[in-house]
């Protein structure tokens, strides 16, 4: 009998266990009339002006009642805990992105699907080069087919108005994201 | 005419296919682990093999000593390298890069790995011709070690979690050792703050490699400022600072120290004269830095009121000119913030005036992780010393 040729990855047992029930989401709002929508800002070129913009969207079209952001100071990371029980706390739907590298688009996910977990309605936004990374990382916390909102790629070179208007693009998905309504076709 | 070994080359052949077939390979054949194998390994440490020794936050994994020995076997090393393994891996883990998202960044960073002290000659690890590689066991296996790990222990794999856009030449391939017998300086990983005669394994992640060949002066100032050209090439700007490595061919270095320059002197000049124009950095696009201490463009409006013309005029003055000088502070932008910016090793062959700069990525911590003898005893006591200076 020939020895084993050995795993080097270490995953054979937690593949097994891994308990292959949906991510549960967030219970979504009928609509954002008087919502306080929170900002996740990863520092990426451009993130805080796109997502301030589309925070100002939700305000002026859909009633928002107010925008809080908050920037995490390393976007390869998921945010800290502080900062996401601030969210959790002060928030009633949050917005996070912009996933545009290969880190920051996995973490951008991370903090949407966290925040899903603890409650939180969450549209994280990522460029359309990284769908791949943010598939991935979406499957290895145990929600494949997670959705979130892509923008074309590159975002980093946008001038001002540019990155208005593709805060304008987004916004419907942003919104269909975030409120209830479409659950079933979800994670 | 075949050689008869008594082996079975095709039950190999299957093995290797098999490896092949559950996607652990880097693309080059692995050596097929076995626990016989993997205990070899497992001896030549005192670590426990359930010992975490490194981890990937972002993506929830871990490795153990026991998964990187299993890869470390994979990548074709010997069970006496694996102490070097688990060093440099030690010493990469110390590199808020590695630990962040570099193993995922669309640049693709190398691990630069640097080995020091008796370990070199004891494991046959070259410190001489050719020493980037290829065609020596010891620095190519703990390299592609290291790669395996990412790869299979952390799960990071190419186009999945792994978006290099390129990636680079060499990327689990580049272990230096240091030429301390031909270097006129103290070895890195003394400069680590290790005793001197410790084997040590310090390590970062850079960007590329870019060669300066200069066999054309024995002037001290024109080599420096033949390295300073490159070093302060705009393509590898992304931030307001940079931090960029040397690797010196023995032929440079002790040039440089027959001149006076010790290894501190020539981070110095190094970070004083290392930068751009302002008219050059607009040129690229890289004139703004926001303030995240990212470069930008800056609208053609702002860049006039911010850089007076001037300044153009000025620009391709200050790095020609015949008797080089650091052009004024106010029209310069200096990229390397500090001498610590800068980590210089010695290493390659006395055959010619070839040296190699390393364009860091993040930057270098200054620390160097001890390599444990057989038998489990570390040298020195400096585990954890940062850099003194």
């Amino acid at each position: 009998m020939p020895n084993a040729i050995l795993d080097p990855t270490g995953q054979a047992e937690r593949r097994a266990a891994r308990v292959s029930a949906p991510l549960a989401l967030a219970r979504r709002p009928a609509g954002l009339q008087g919502a306080r929508v929170g900002l996740l800002v990863n520092t990426k070129q451009n993130a805080a002006p796109f997502l301030a913009e589309v925070g100002r969207l939700l305000v002026e079209q859909h009633g928002a009642a107010s925008v809080m952001a908050r920037t995490k100071a390393a976007f390869a990371l998921p945010a800290p805990e502080g900062m996401l029980k601030e969210l959790i706390t002060e928030c009633d739907v949050v917005i996070t992105g912009i996933g545009d590298c290969g880190s920051c688009s996995a973490s951008a996910v991370t903090d949407g699907i966290t925040l899903e977990i603890r409650g939180i309605p969450t549209a994280a936004i990522c460029s359309d080069a990284f769908q791949a990374s943010a598939d991935a990382i979406a499957s290895l916390h145990g929600a494949p087919g997670y959705r979130y909102v892509t923008t074309g790629h590159p975002v980093a070179v946008l001038t001002p108005d540019q990155v208005r208007e593709r805060a304008r693009q987004t916004l419907p998905e942003v919104v269909s994201l975030l409120v209830a309504g479409d659950e079933p076709s979800r994670a | 005419m075949a050689v008869r070994s008594g082996l079975d080359p095709d039950a190999a052949q299957r093995a290797i296919e098999y490896c092949y077939e559950q996607g652990w390979s880097d693309g080059l054949p692995l050596v097929p682990a076995t626990q016989p194998l993997v205990e070899a390994f497992l001896a030549q440490t005192s670590r426990d093999p359930e010992e975490i020794i490194g981890s990937l936050e972002a993506v929830r994994r871990e490795c153990t000593v026991y998964l990187a020995a299993v890869n470390a076997a994979m990548a074709g090393c010997r069970p006496e390298y694996f102490p070097v393994v688990l060093a440099a891996f030690d010493a990469l883990m110390r590199e808020r890069a590695a630990r962040g998202g570099g193993w995922q960044s669309t640049s693709g960073p190398a691990p630069l790995i640097v080995v020091n002290g008796p370990i070199r000659a004891e494991l046959g690890f070259n410190s001489g011709g050719g020493v980037f590689g290829p065609g020596f066991r010891p620095n190519a296996t703990v390299a592609r070690a290291i790669g395996l790990i990412v790869r299979n222990a952390f799960g990071v794999r190419p186009g999945v979690l792994e978006q290099a856009t390129q990636g680079i030449p060499g990327r689990w391939s580049i272990c230096l050792a240091e030429n301390e017998e031909e270097s006129p300086w103290e070895p890195l990983s003394v400069e680590a703050g290790l005793p001197a005669g410790a084997s040590a394994v310090s390590a970062t992640l850079i960007r590329t490699s870019e060669f300066v060949d200069n066999r054309h002066t024995q002037d001290p100032e024109q080599l420096l400022w033949d390295f300073a050209d490159t070093i302060s090439r705009t393509g590898a700007l992304i931030f307001r600072d940079t931090s960029c490595g040397v690797a010196f061919c023995p032929e440079h270095a002790q040039l440089l120290a027959a001149a006076g320059y010790s290894k501190a002197a020539v981070k110095e000049w190094l970070a004083e004269h290392c930068g751009r124009t302002p008219a050059d950095l607009r040129r690229a696009g890289k004139d703004g830095v926001s303030e995240n201490n990212v470069r930008f463009a800056k609208a053609p409006q702002a860049a006039t009121d911010a850089a007076p013309q001037a300044a153009t005029d000025a620009a391709p003055q200050a790095l020609t000119d015949a008797a080089p000088q650091a052009p004024a502070a106010e029209e310069f932008s200096r990229i390397l913030p500090s001498p610590q910016h800068v980590p210089v090793i010695v290493t390659g062959a006395r055959n010619a005036a070839i040296s190699m700069v390393v364009r860091v990525f993040g930057e270098w911590s200054g620390t160097a992780s001890p390599v444990e003898e057989p038998g489990g005893a570390t040298a020195g006591t400096g585990a954890d010393a940062m850099a003194a200076g």
